[in-house]
């Protein structure tokens, strides 16, 4: 009992990490684009999981917070309000088809080449950080002391751009929606 | 202490999860009790006095049997405290209704998301600092293992309790959706917006004990809301408490802000095609939520959730200890779950104090209420809080 336990305590982030892969197949598979909301929103779910097992409470909270509370909620609007079982939007899917089918792949491939790498490749035998300096005071410190100390001092200016990069993304997008109006 | 095995650790958990829904059907069905009587009484009516007035059917056999005996009917016993029972009983036996077009694995799993959602946040809420109680000895496989007041005090306690109860909102607008029916929609559409736009001063106005405690954790936090300021630190608390307050009202849709379910314009929202036990759920996580906004209400900016407010502990113990009887010092001197309970119970009754006296706002006013008011408030409020922090560390 308690050596079964153990390896499952060892394995969770494989059983989170399969709970995400279905949510994500749910996503993609189902007919009706509600269920595919769902789908994804369990597959969120199932990241913040992964994020837990790995001891980054933090970025697991932020998971639930922003991703699951925040823009699955937004996507969910949309779906709901936007009729998309007409014969038209779905003739506009399939002329997609090839051109995702390509992405898909390059995708696929891309990723499994990372995986290999990072698995069995040389990169494999030292540690992932970001700062060893850092690593170092997070052994003391809580996991959100450690992450906003490396954002707002170790890479404040790397921060600063990406929101910028955000807010520029929400202006494109506000002028797109503009035009037809002005 | 012995270090607690794997087994024991989740067996531990269970036990305590099991404690957590224990509590949870303990506050409901009396808050629901509590809401007809107070509601009555700031009304100028006497709330629910019997259940079966009848003098017909089963109840109305004894009834008739108990006017003869000169005695008041049995069911009506004690200001309709029968009530309780009444509730639940009519809930989990009325009949279960599924319209012809509903998607039946959303319809199906919209209560269980607001449901699920509502208990979770209760993992990181901690009832009593360390431990609450010891194990007896006589207990298989964890006997003589104390049982922490917290499920799983984590270090990001308060966003765990923020996230979880953001994906509450899930089940209130698929359950809007899947009855597929205007009404419900509409409901779900407005709750979804009210909750997504409220969250922001929420999150805002909680952010003021962090800043102020240097901590997400909630035991952490709790404690140094409570011992950890010196006394003017209670003024950012002061605009944060009633913010707080507010957010929480219309994050748990809660009259004045009970739009989702605004009777005279929308039947009764996302919930109208619910019945029986199905509604059940969403009533029980409404009831849910506003046990968890005052719990945290009382944590953060009652004095701490396990000492009296406003730190009378310090004034009142040598007081206690000189004068009353023994078995009560350690109760009423030390930091205890009785305190915590006593502030939820009248946060809740703040609750329903608030419905009964304030009415409903419009849709747009709702709106305008959180982002042009409150949201510039909390920034206030923060500030505030940032100047406390600066000045004591």
């Amino acid at each position: 009992m308690e050596q079964l336990l153990i390896k499952i305590g060892q394995n969770l982030f494989l059983v989170f990490g399969l709970m995400a892969l279905g949510g994500a197949a749910t996503m993609v598979l189902a007919k009706n684009a509600v269920h595919s909301v769902i789908g994804f929103l369990f597959a969120m779910l199932s990241m913040a999981g992964c994020y837990l097992t790995i001891g980054a409470e933090f970025m697991g909270v932020a998971q639930l917070l922003v991703y699951a509370g925040g823009i699955v909620v937004l996507f969910l609007f949309v779906v709901m309000l936007v009729e998309l079982s007409k014969s038209r939007e779905k003739g506009l899917f399939q002329r997609q088809t090839p051109f995702a089918l390509v992405l898909v792949v390059a995708g696929a491939v891309a990723f499994v080449g990372v995986f290999w790498r990072t698995i069995f490749g040389s990169s494999a035998a030292e540690a992932l950080t970001l700062s060893p300096n850092l690593m170092a005071q997070g052994e003391k410190l809580g996991n959100a002391q450690m992450l906003s100390r490396g954002l707002f001092a170790e890479y404040l200016l790397p921060f600063e751009i990406l929101s910028v990069i955000l807010l520029v993304a929400l202006v494109g997008a506000v002028v797109l929606a503009k035009t037809e109006r002005v | 202490m012995p270090t607690p095995t794997l087994t024991q650790s989740l067996i531990i958990a269970l036990l305590q999860a099991i404690l957590v829904v224990v509590f949870i059907f303990v506050v409901v069905p009396l808050t629901l009790y509590a809401e007809r009587k107070v509601l009555g009484y700031l009304q100028l009516r006497l709330g629910a006095t019997r259940v079966a007035g009848s003098l017909t059917g089963l109840t109305g056999f004894v009834n008739r049997n108990m006017w003869k005996l000169g005695k008041v009917p049995m069911l009506s016993y004690w200001r309709g405290i029968v009530m309780l029972v009444g509730d639940v009983v009519k809930m989990i036996i009325k009949e279960d209704i599924l319209p012809t077009k509903a998607d039946k694995f959303v319809f199906f799993i919209a209560p269980a998301i607001s449901f699920c959602a509502s208990v979770i946040v209760f993992a990181a809420i901690s009832f009593v600092p360390g431990t609450l109680f010891v194990l007896p000895k006589f207990i298989p496989i964890v006997g003589g293992l104390p049982v922490s007041g917290a499920v799983g005090d984590v270090n990001v306690g308060l966003l765990w309790i923020l996230g979880i109860a953001s994906v509450g909102v899930y089940g209130i607008v698929l359950a809007g959706w899947a009855s597929n029916s205007k009404y419900p929609l509409l409901g779900g559409l407005r709750s979804g917006a009210q909750i997504v736009s409220y969250e922001v001063p929420l999150t805002l106005s909680l952010l003021a004990p962090v800043v102020m405690s240097g901590s997400l954790q909630f035991s952490e936090m709790s404690r140094s809301m409570a011992v950890g300021l010196p006394y003017w630190g209670i003024v950012p608390q002061f605009l944060g408490f009633f913010i707080y307050l507010t957010c929480g009202f219309a994050e748990t849709n809660r009259l004045p802000f009970d739009m989702p379910e605004a009777e005279n314009e929308l039947v009764a929202g996302f919930h109208t095609e619910y019945s029986g036990m199905k509604f059940g759920f969403f009533y029980l996580a409404e009831y849910i939520n506003m046990t968890v906004v005052a719990a945290l209400a009382s944590a953060f900016f009652l004095g701490g959730p396990w000492l009296m407010p406003f730190g009378l502990h310090g004034v009142l113990n040598p007081f206690f200890t000189a004068h009353l009887p023994a078995f009560l010092v350690p109760l009423l001197c030390e930091p205890h779950a009785i305190f915590f309970v006593v502030k939820i119970i009248f946060i809740l009754f703040v609750y329903i104090w608030v419905r009964g006296t304030i009415p409903r706002y419009r849709y747009d006013q709702v709106m305008a209420v959180a982002w042009k008011y409150l949201i510039p408030l909390t920034l206030v409020n923060l500030m505030l809080a940032a100047a406390v922090r600066y000045l004591t560390v």
